[in-house]
């Protein structure tokens, strides 16, 4: 008896061991580490693809880079109008310098910009060729650019290294050192063109802002300038000028507009949009500050300050002009279609007037706050976007513009090469903008139909930079250069602590890196 | 699947050359049971005393027992009624009236991998039998047991037929994940989901799944019954966390073959509304408020009647069932055929079953059960979603409508706007939204019989679903990208389960006054889940209006406007061992104790395999000498504890996974974690069962605690790693603990010959706390106009999980108009409790001669929901705007000012405290008709009758999925599909 239990018994766990499997988990729609590893240089090519489209992300999407740079000066503000954008406080802390390590918006950019960093280290991993290896890591350098810009530290990691542990983090000016040390390695083995990637000419550029804020990095409440570094700076504009590459566009805005591929000229660095087939978050430029009833209709958001307005002169083609695009409405009153926004709107098919949703007068005022509370706050605030409305790919749907972003552009390089001359460097000719930071301002105030400016300062510089870059993500970084980041503004009374010349670290960051360390007043 | 077939030709083999055992004849025996009302009583098992001999009776009452020894006695035990015991004397004849009893502990309850009777059981278990099933129409089984099981609280999320519901079993401990329990239809576990396609309406965010129960039949079961405590619960190891539900389906009976025929017909129609203006107090609160009087455009509608309809419902059975002591089998079909209350939606659904229980041999030790069950379901749905932006979902818009606005203009064509205000009868003209999900669950399972004490089964089991689905939008509607252009979405989805289980069941005295019953066993799941969408704009000029569904020419649309996607799981394997012993010892002192060894493809390579043991003893007092008490006839005390775990996390989860994006890219989108390992339980649990009173009182009393530790969740992984939603999925120190106590009565208090009434209550008081953990996690996100970004709950240390943290509302200012907040709004505070503190069921039964009454009442207290329909959907900003708001911001006594930014704040956590008459019913049973009809039996049936709360949105029993990251939010309200009362009238006839 016990013997046919034991045999049953025996027989059924052999059974039961037959039956044994090796639990492995196979993928069939994805691919695992050791699957993506055997794949060689094709993966590196695809991990290349995606490593510029997670960047198109979060530089054009309105909620990441452009929201941090730009919301938090006197550019940009993202006012409560009654039922829309509180969006739990996360914009108007942006602009009062309220923010701190939870705010959303600085989660999202340091994710993202951390994220790049990641993918383009993780793509060295998989056998690049070299020119791929060079603009992964000129691509990374700027995201880590705009980290130490943004945090003051850079996490970083091995290629290969276990993502589970705790990345290492650089800080200061040796996080700079390292992004030189790196650009200038990758520069031989980047291509020339085209300017949808990563170029000599755009890790130049990347290069100058580094020279020019070193000292800032290094000393953000007081920054001092080395004239040698400035002298860089010089060097890598004239390199640039002198390429031959890049030059004045017959319209300003033609940097900008759907089809700035082929007519932007200006151009050294932008992200390739592909109208009706496949764009990132440009659109946000024109949704977030359209009124519902205009035409496309918007989201009725974001807007400039009177005070930012009233640094243009009226004839400066960059305050706004009537710009036609493919597919643009007739526009028979010939009003501005990109630039600043300012009293009323009219339908730009039949030139009527435009109303908000209650009835009144869509009159965009330039009175702004950023709680509104009156009535009018539909309408409140003077509205700005400079990529000109890509009506066409609007009207077929699917809301992939043509639009290129554009990271950098003839323009800033001039600017920046008249800012390095006035902090020290030394003045050298280059194209046809002279050897002065009067000559070289006023060649590209001419070219925007401004007039010439008798002497050019370090205070008109950093307006002038405003009216030629707003909007562009660069006012944050260059107001903090100036030493005007912390002063009163509109809609922000009193000067800032100096705690606010850095993002928090996300509190979320801080909980799983102990590397991290929460800057200084948060 | 070849070596599934291997094991089983050698089963066959192993059961042919078994040894076969002989027993002594002594006599034949045979006789007929019925109850006090003269009614033959069906399926009452019939057993020899200390034997293994047994039958149950037939449709008419009658058994028959081959060889009972002299002198034997016989056991006739059913559920719901009193064991007998009654001694072979020479007579062959026996005829019994079994007296019905309360809580009998002779019912056979089905637990895991096998059936005990209640009275060896030492762990929490409840058992709903047919006749207490809650009565009308349910699309899913769940649904039967509504208020009938003291721990479980049960949630219809919304009124759409084959909605999804939401079960917990012993509170909320689901950090991520469904937290619903595990499902298991006669041995076969389901997977949780179901094979529907989820779809995203073009602009209208994310539309609810569906029941995954849907495709059963529930005249199709014959009982559930719910696992609570870990004792019960830990033979089912990983799945086991959240509770079992174990269903068990009607199988045929012996004797005459029997069909059994069931119709009903029925109407719904919507059970509360949420009260917007109407056209008369529009128009003064237009002056009231100042809004341009070119708002109130003259005529006098609704926007949720247009939407809303008296709804219809249709459903019949029909069941043929019969054979003898050796083959029985049963088949049924049913089709019902439900409209829902929103104008467009529905389900139709059609099942059919077949179950076979044959013996075979000449010994007759080698049995065999097969079950198939297939089903197609069609589900019509409205473009009702969880996460609407600023354009609303349907019922928003419905709310929103100005109610001085015409759906039509004065030629009859649809009034579609030219802003952003969307009329709901054109939304709903311009919505179609057809989902088909075809099923199959077939089982078969060979057994053999090698002693009278020892067997040996295998179950095999597919479970195929595959569902396909069809949503498009007319380019009439102004809806952002989709005016114009139309929008149409294909999807289809298939989800296919196999089981391989092989147990071995041992029951034997095996000392005097000893029992012992043992199970081994050994069980292999695999499941793959996959699927594709593809969605589209029209063209320029769109897709046009041809009066053909778009998703019918697809290629027509803009090439740049085409989103495919498809996607395959990773394939998902379990590989378990368990086992189960048990002694009995003088059916006075009982212990058991299980175990199982679970291993999952989702687990990381360093923790493949977890280990679940329980242990449980109770003590039955009444069996002793010295507790001989008058009026207790049974007393039963229970304890246990046990481990359970839960794996409902995304296969993947523990590998480094990189995923195709769209045009040639790669990223990677999951971290690698070696040691991701299930989530652990840990509960122990006290309980006493009693029957007092003659057996007219029953009484189930059960106190647990639930430790729920190493948390499954994606953290925020370290900066330095993937861009985008990539995760790292960990098991974080932490716990969620619920603690409480459950009480059940049910008595019967009149038991005359024509009059008998019954009452029963079960109450569970629950407590929830989180604590230790790293940081907390929000939830309870909310999208769309103003709020984008907002969280409305946290799982923090100290408070109950998922309690509402947010600004703290002080009033609206007298001067301004503008609402104030603690501390100006700038810190949070803990402001509710999401999680009922109090559960309450409720039923009672009357019965005069043949007409009889019953009537269940659940309801839930302590719970705070969030209104965020009021928040962000029918605020004083939307009049300005030229839409409705809540007559309650209209009446409020403080002027609210348009400008007051819309925030989430406690102005808008009300209480959820609601008691609800879920259904009553009255019957009339006609009895046989003539020489036609066996039984005959009219009945009538109210769903939903009334609900009492002070709660303002349609129906406290709700639950939106603002669930952020895979972490579930609880108690919020937002635009639901409203719930239905429903009044049935049906008949029921057997012959």
């Amino acid at each position: 008896m016990i013997r046919k239990l034991t045999m049953i018994t025996s027989l059924f766990l052999l059974l039961g061991v037959l039956s044994c499997t090796k639990l492995n988990e196979d993928f069939e729609g994805n691919l695992t580490q050791s699957q993506i590893g055997a794949g060689g240089a094709g993966n590196a090519t695809a991990l290349l693809t995606q490593l510029y489209n997670d960047t198109k992300g979060t530089f054009q999407n309105q909620d990441q880079i452009f929201a941090l740079w730009e919301m938090t000066t006197d550019e940009l503000i993202g006012p409560t109008r009654g039922p829309d954008w509180d969006d739990n406080g996360v914009w108007r802390v942006l602009h009062e310098h309220k923010w701190d390590g939870d705010n959303q918006r600085i989660i999202d950019a340091f994710k993202s910009l951390n994220g790049i960093a990641y993918g383009a280290t993780d793509l060295l991993r998989f056998s690049p060729t070299p020119q791929q290896g060079a603009e992964a890591r000129c691509i990374r350098a700027l995201a880590q650019f705009y980290l130490l810009d943004g945090w003051n530290q850079v996490n970083y990691r091995e290629p290969g290294e276990s993502v589970v542990t705790a990345s290492k983090v650089r800080t200061g000016p040796e996080a700079l050192t390292y992004i030189i040390t790196e650009l200038e390695a990758v520069l031989p083995s980047l291509p020339d063109a085209p300017a949808t990637g990563a170029t000599k000419n755009g890790a130049r550029a990347l290069l100058m802002k580094c020279y020019l804020n070193k000292g800032v990095i290094a000393n953000r409440a007081t920054p001092t300038f080395d004239a040698g570094d400035m002298n860089k700076a010089i060097s890598y504009a004239d390199q640039i000028i002198n390429s031959g590459s890049v030059t004045f566009s017959t319209n300003y805005f033609d940097n900008f507009a759907p089809n700035n591929n082929s007519i932007g000229r200006e151009n050294i660095w932008t992200q390739q949009n592909v109208g009706g087939s496949q764009s990132f978050g440009i659109r946000s430029r024109w949704r977030a500050v359209m009124h519902y009833k205009q035409n496309p209709g918007g989201w009725n958001g974001f807007s400039t300050l009177s005070d930012f307005y009233n640094k243009f002169e009226g004839t400066d083609v960059r305050r706004g002009t009537n710009y036609p695009t493919t597919a643009s409405p007739v526009n028979p009153g010939n009003r501005i279609t990109v630039g600043l926004f300012r009293g009323q709107q009219r339908d730009l098919k039949n030139d009527t007037l435009l109303t908000d949703r209650g009835g009144a007068p869509l009159f965009f005022t330039d009175q702004v706050k950023s709680i509104e509370t009156g009535d009018n706050l539909e309408v409140t605030g003077i509205r700005a976007y400079k990529y000109p409305i890509d009506f066409n790919n609007e009207e077929n749907g699917g809301g992939n513009v043509d639009n290129d972003y554009v990271l950098f552009r003839l323009g800033d390089v001039l600017l920046m090469k008249a800012e390095a001359i006035l902090r020290g460097g030394t003045g050298t000719a280059a194209g046809i903008y002279g050897s002065t930071a009067n000559t070289i301002v006023n060649a590209v105030r001419t070219n925007r139909g401004a007039s010439a400016l008798a002497t050019v300062t370090l205070d008109n510089l950093i307006d002038e930079r405003g009216r030629e870059l707003y909007l562009e993500s660069w006012r944050r970084q260059d107001l903090i250069r100036f030493g005007k980041f912390l002063l009163p503004m509109q809609e922000k009374p009193g000067a800032s602590d100096p705690k606010y010349l850095l993002f928090a670290i996300p509190n979320q960051a801080l909980a799983v890196n102990p590397n991290l360390k929460q800057n200084t007043g948060y | 699947m070849l070596l599934f077939f291997q094991k089983k030709i050698c089963l066959l083999v192993l059961a042919t050359l078994a040894f076969t055992a002989t027993s002594l004849a002594q006599s034949n025996v045979s006789g007929n049971v019925k109850d006090k009302d003269g009614q033959p009583v069906t399926g009452v098992s019939v057993t020899v005393k200390g034997g293994n001999k047994g039958t149950s009776t037939n449709a008419e009452g009658n058994f028959s027992l081959m060889a009972v020894p002299a002198n034997a006695s016989l056991i006739f035990s059913a559920s719901g009624y009193a064991q007998q015991e009654v001694k072979v004397t020479g007579t062959d004849d026996i005829s019994i009236i079994l007296l019905t009893s309360i809580g009998s502990m002779d019912e056979v309850v089905v637990i895991g991998y096998g059936t005990a009777k209640r009275k060896d059981l030492t762990g929490a278990v409840t058992t709903v039998g047919e006749k207490d099933f809650n009565k009308g129409t349910f699309t899913a089984a769940d649904q039967l047991i509504q208020g009938k099981v003291a721990g479980v609280q049960m949630i219809n999320n919304s009124g759409q037929p084959g909605g999804a519901s939401t079960v917990k079993i012993r509170g909320n401990a689901s950090v991520t994940g469904s937290g619903q329990p595990l499902y298991i239809i006669d041995g076969v576990p389901l997977d949780g989901r179901s094979a529907r396609p989820g779809l995203s309406p073009s602009g209208l965010g994310d539309a609810p799944g569906g029941n995954p129960l849907n495709f059963l039949n529930p005249s199709d079961i014959a009982s559930i019954d719910v696992l609570k405590d870990a004792s019960a619960t830990a033979i089912y190891g990983t799945r086991a966390a959240y509770g079992v539900v174990l269903i068990t389906t009607k199988r045929g009976q012996s004797g005459a073959t029997k069909i059994e025929f069931g119709t009903s017909i029925g109407t719904s129609s919507i059970l509360r509304r949420v009260k917007v203006l109407d056209a008369t107090q529009y128009r003064q609160a237009l002056t009231y408020y100042g809004v341009s009087a070119a708002n109130d455009l003259k005529a006098d509608v609704n926007g949720l009647d247009i939407i809303l309809r008296n709804a219809l419902i249709q459903n019949y059975n029909v069941a043929i069932s019969g054979g003898n002591d050796n083959s029985k089998y049963r088949f049924s079909g049913s089709m019902l055929d439900q409209d829902g209350i929103v104008r467009k939606t529905g389900i139709k659904k059609y099942t059919a079953n077949f179950a076979g229980s044959f013996k075979m041999l000449e010994n007759k030790r080698l049995g065999l059960d097969i079950n198939i069950l297939p089903s197609l379901y069609q589900e019509n749905l409205a473009p009702i979603t969880n996460n609407a932006g600023s354009t609303g979902s349907l019922i928003g818009q419905a709310l929103q409508w100005n109610p001085t606005e015409a759906f039509r203009k004065p030629d009859g064509s649809l009034n579609v706007k030219a802003g952003d205000i969307i009329n709901p009868l054109a939304m709903s003209e311009a919505y179609n939204d057809v989902s088909r999900v075809t099923t199959l669950l077939a089982s078969i399972a060979p057994s053999y019989k090698f002693t009278d004490w020892l067997e040996y089964k295998l179950l095999y089991s597919i479970n195929y679903g595959t569902g396909t689905r069809r949503a498009s939008t007319q380019q009439f509607i102004n809806l952002g990208d989709v005016k114009d252009r139309g929008f149409a979405a294909i999807g289809q989805n298939e989800l296919t389960t196999q089981t391989t289980t092989h147990t071995l069941n041992f029951n034997k005295q095996v000392a005097t006054n000893l029992t012992m019953t043992a199970l081994a066993g050994y069980e292999y799941i695999k499941t793959t889940n996959k699927g594709s969408n593809t969605n589209a704009l029209g063209p320029t000029g769109g897709f046009g209006q041809y009066g053909l569904d778009y998703t019918n020419y697809i290629q027509f649309s803009n090439p740049g406007s085409r989103n495919i996607s498809s996607f395959v799981d990773p394939s998902f394997e379990l590989q378990s061992y368990f086992a189960r012993v048990g002694f009995n010892f003088k059916d006075r002192y009982l212990l058991t104790g299980t175990v199982r060894r679970d291993g999952s493809t989702r687990f990381g390579t360093n923790n493949k395999y977890g280990t679940f043991p329980a242990v449980s003893a109770a003590w039955v007092v009444t069996k002793e000498s010295f507790f001989q008490v008058n009026g207790i006839n049974s007393l039963k005390i229970r304890g246990g504890w046990g481990k359970t775990g839960n794996q409902d996390f995304p296969s993947g989860a523990s590998q480094a996974t990189y995923s195709f994006g769209n045009n040639g890219g790669l990223s990677q989108t999951n971290y690698p974690n070696p040691d991701l390992k299930w989530q652990n339980d840990r509960q122990y649990n006290i309980g006493l069962d009693a029957s007092i009173l003659n057996n007219r009182v029953g009484l189930t009393l059960d106190y647990f605690n639930k430790k729920t530790g190493d948390l499954l969740f994606p953290t925020f992984p370290d900066p330095a790693g993937p861009i985008g939603g990539a995760v790292l999925w960990q098991n974080l120190v932490g716990s969620v603990e619920n603690k409480g106590l459950e009480v059940a009565i049910n008595t019967n208090i009149i038991d005359k010959k024509d009059f008998s009434f019954d009452f029963g209550v079960n109450a569970t008081f629950i407590k929830n706390e989180v604590s230790g953990l790293p940081a907390p996690i929000p939830t309870g996100i909310f999208i769309g106009q103003g709020v984008t970004g907002t969280f409305v709950q946290t799982i923090r240390n100290g408070f109950p999980i998922n309690t509402f943290f947010t600004r703290e509302f002080l009033g609206l200012d007298k001067g301004t108009g503008q609402a104030l907040y603690t501390d100006g709004g700038s810190t949070f505070y803990s402001v509710g409790n999401p999680n009922p503190t109090t559960i309450l069921g409720l039923t009672a039964a009357f019965k005069y001669k043949k007409l009889s009454f019953t009537a269940n009442m659940n309801g839930a207290l302590g719970q705070k929901i969030y209104n965020n329909t009021l928040n962000n959907v029918i605020n004083v900003g939307s009049i300005k705007g030229g839409r409705n708001i809540a007559v309650s911001v209209y009446e409020s006594p403080v002027k609210e000012a348009f400008s007051n930014p819309v925030t989430a704040s406690s102005r808008f956590i009300e209480k959820g405290d609601y008691l609800k008459l879920a259904n009553a019913t009255l019957s009339y049973n006609v009895g046989p008709v003539g020489k036609v009809f066996r039984t005959a039996n009219v009945y009538l049936t109210g769903q939903n009758l009334f609900v009492i709360t002070k709660f303002s949105g349609f129906d406290p029993e709700v639950n939106v999925d603002k669930s952020n990251r895979g972490v579930p939010s609880v108690g919020i309200e937002y635009t639901p599909y409203p719930s239905a009362r429903i009044v049935t009238l049906g008949a029921n006839f057997s012959f």
